[in-house]
């Protein structure tokens, strides 16, 4: 399927012109993926967006991550451990409870877990490095990060309590980490199908398997938690993140949660996000945003002053 | 955008010359020392429905794996194709948790869904399931990792973790070679789709296996994993992270991006073969069904 990517908005025939042209393979798809499609095709024909673009917009998320995962297990940001922070746009910093990275080191009690906060933080600032000097001079620069603010509001969104703390414990901070990893996922799944160049394809899916590992990662641990630790109502919480996302995305039907179900062989866990094929989901950008500014208009939650770069 | 293909094509060349270093192949020195560096690729001219019936070869195998180890019957007839090859093996897994249990459950039921998914997107061109062999494979496996003479991944559910390890990582990298060799649209997005999933089990039971080895230290089943990545690598062209507590992912070391295998690594992997030219072994005693099943090299 090839939408052109015009600078023209397309008149809605053209748009149903390129849906029954391509209806075939459409059909493989299913009935969710036609729905998706005539929305992206009439709703999103905005600017033609570049790789450039793209992977800037990837940029804007890896710092993110990579700010959350260091300073949790290092009580410093990604700039004090020698990651570039500079770049186009307006540069920003991160906002921490009390106006400390150090004191938002997270109390680990488990060497397992911090093993796994370090890995993750490491793979995280790679990224960030990766992504830098893949653009060169085209990088943005870190825009402005809250982890404060943003937690707090997302707990009272999610009906989770009226603040959140994920730097306070180890659970805490794995559940923070729920909220970014499968967003990752269905970002760079998304992008996958914006990318113009083969090399930016391989790039992009191959950073979307390492965050669908940490996705993995995360979602087994916090499972085997609960159901070592039933009161802590776990999964119930990471369910809860999974709706808030689905509900800011506008879909309320692309986020599956932690728990147990019965499928059509018996009982299982719900470690993998994806929909009825088990293929995983997919975002636009723009529902991508809707979550990272929690449904802030053009910018809000962990982005205060908004995202850097052309999609924001 | 130069750079980065700059770049990547710096961490193939690096990732192949490793490979040679860990093999001592002289093919694979060659290709990674060589002044024309390129990982080598599948052959010209495959369609997407190639590269989707190579795909559900693998799937057929993932799925009978799992779901014999969980309900203890295969695929039934409906989802295998009319000329479905013979299942060596298999048996239903006791697990001793609840939580042990629905992983597993979850997994077989996510690959059923991949060949019931693969088989609807190719209609009439897909491939019947292949024989497969689910016994003397593992145990020819166990034998070339230096595991022991032989290997049950359906004894208890630790082996299975490890039976299961087998495969997972394989998917991935799978995945991820064929998502730049497809040419539609809507094929790379449910390939990019299954290749998140497939790595979304493979974290899952690599912390497993590590989480177990921390319970249980004096356990052989982490280094029975690494045994077997190490095969991996020696059989498909490196591309292994050894796992441990602070390497759950497996991806290139400098840039923490998954790596990719081309369909030739992969063969080498499942038909358990070593440098040549192959046609079957390991998992497919009779080799692949399409048209991507004999090793190059």
């Amino acid at each position: 399927m090839e939408i052109k990517k015009n600078n023209e908005q397309p008149t809605e025939t053209q748009v149903l012109d390129q849906i029954i042209s391509n209806r075939r393979s459409l059909i493989k798809l299913g009935g969710a993926a036609l729905a998706g499609f005539a929305f992206a095709g009439i709703a999103k024909a905005q600017t033609a967006v570049t790789d450039t673009d793209i992977l800037n917009f990837a940029l804007n998320l890896e710092y993110l991550e990579a700010e959350y995962y260091t300073i949790a297990t290092s009580g410093m940001t990604i700039d004090q451990m020698g990651i570039g922070i500079t770049g186009t746009g307006t540069q920003g910093g991160v906002t921490v409870k009390n106006n400390s990275p150090a004191s938002a080191q997270v109390p680990f009690a488990t060497p397992a877990i911090q093993s796994y906060a370090q890995e993750t933080a490491t793979e995280e600032r790679k990224h960030v490095s990766f992504l830098r000097n893949a653009l060169g001079s085209s990088a943005v620069a870190q825009p402005a990060i809250d982890l404060l603010n943003s937690f707090n509001g997302l707990a009272a969104a999610a009906g989770i309590g009226s603040s959140f703390d994920p730097f306070s414990s180890e659970v805490n901070f794995l559940l923070g980490s729920y909220i970014f990893e499968d967003v990752g996922v269905t970002a760079y799944h998304g992008a996958a199908g914006l990318i113009t160049t083969p090399a930016n394809l391989d790039a992009a899916a191959g950073i979307l398997a390492v965050e669908a590992y940490h996705a993995g990662l995360i979602r087994t641990v916090l499972f085997g938690l609960d159901a070592a630790n039933p009161s802590l109502g776990i999964n119930a919480t990471a369910t809860k993140i999974s709706k808030a996302r689905a509900a800011l995305d506008g879909t309320n039907n692309d986020d599956i949660g932690l728990g147990v179900v019965t499928n059509s062989l018996g009982s299982a866990s719900t470690i993998v996000n994806a929909d009825a094929n088990t293929i995983a989901f997919s975002r636009t950008t723009t529902q991508v945003l809707s979550i990272v500014y929690a449904g802030g208009p053009g910018k809000g939650g962990f982005f205060p002053a908004g995202l850097n770069g052309t999609i924001k | 955008m130069d750079e980065l293909k700059t770049l990547l094509r710096r961490a193939h060349s690096r990732r192949s010359f490793l490979a040679g270093v860990g093999t001592v192949s002289a093919t694979a020195m060659l290709v990674g020392c060589g002044s024309s560096t390129k990982t080598p690729t599948t052959p010209a001219g495959i369609t997407d429905a190639d590269i989707l019936n190579f795909a559900l070869n693998l799937e057929y195998l993932e799925a009978e794996f799992y779901l014999r180890a969980t309900t203890g019957q295969g695929l039934s007839s409906t989802d295998t194709g009319s000329a479905a090859g013979a299942v060596t093996g298999g048996s239903m897994v006791s697990f001793p948790t609840a939580t042990s249990s629905q992983y597993a459950f979850e997994i077989a039921q996510d690959e059923l869904n991949h060949v019931r998914f693969l088989r609807q997107a190719l209609g009439s061109a897909a491939v019947s399931r292949p024989a497969i062999d689910l016994t003397n494979s593992f145990n020819g496996l166990a034998m070339a990792a230096s595991i022991g003479s032989s290997f049950n991944p359906f004894a208890d559910s630790n082996s299975f973790l490890v039976g299961a390890f087998v495969f997972e990582d394989v998917g991935v990298t799978a995945y991820h070679g064929a998502a730049g060799l497809l040419k539609d649209k809507n094929n790379i997005g449910a390939a990019a789709g299954i290749m998140a999933v497939e790595a979304y089990h493979a974290a899952e039971i690599r912390t497993l296996i590590y989480a177990g080895s921390v319970a249980n230290p004096s356990a052989p089943y982490l280094d029975d994993a690494n045994k077997v990545s190490a095969l991996r690598g020696t059989l498909g062209g490196g591309n292994e992270t050894k796992l441990s507590a602070t390497s759950i992912v497996a991806a290139d070391p400098t840039n923490a991006i998954a790596f990719d295998r081309t369909t030739d690594q992969v063969l080498h992997i499942v038909y358990a073969a070593g440098p040549g030219v192959a046609t079957k072994g390991g998992f497919f005693p009779n080799g692949l069904n399409g048209t991507i099943k004999a090793t190059k090299s």
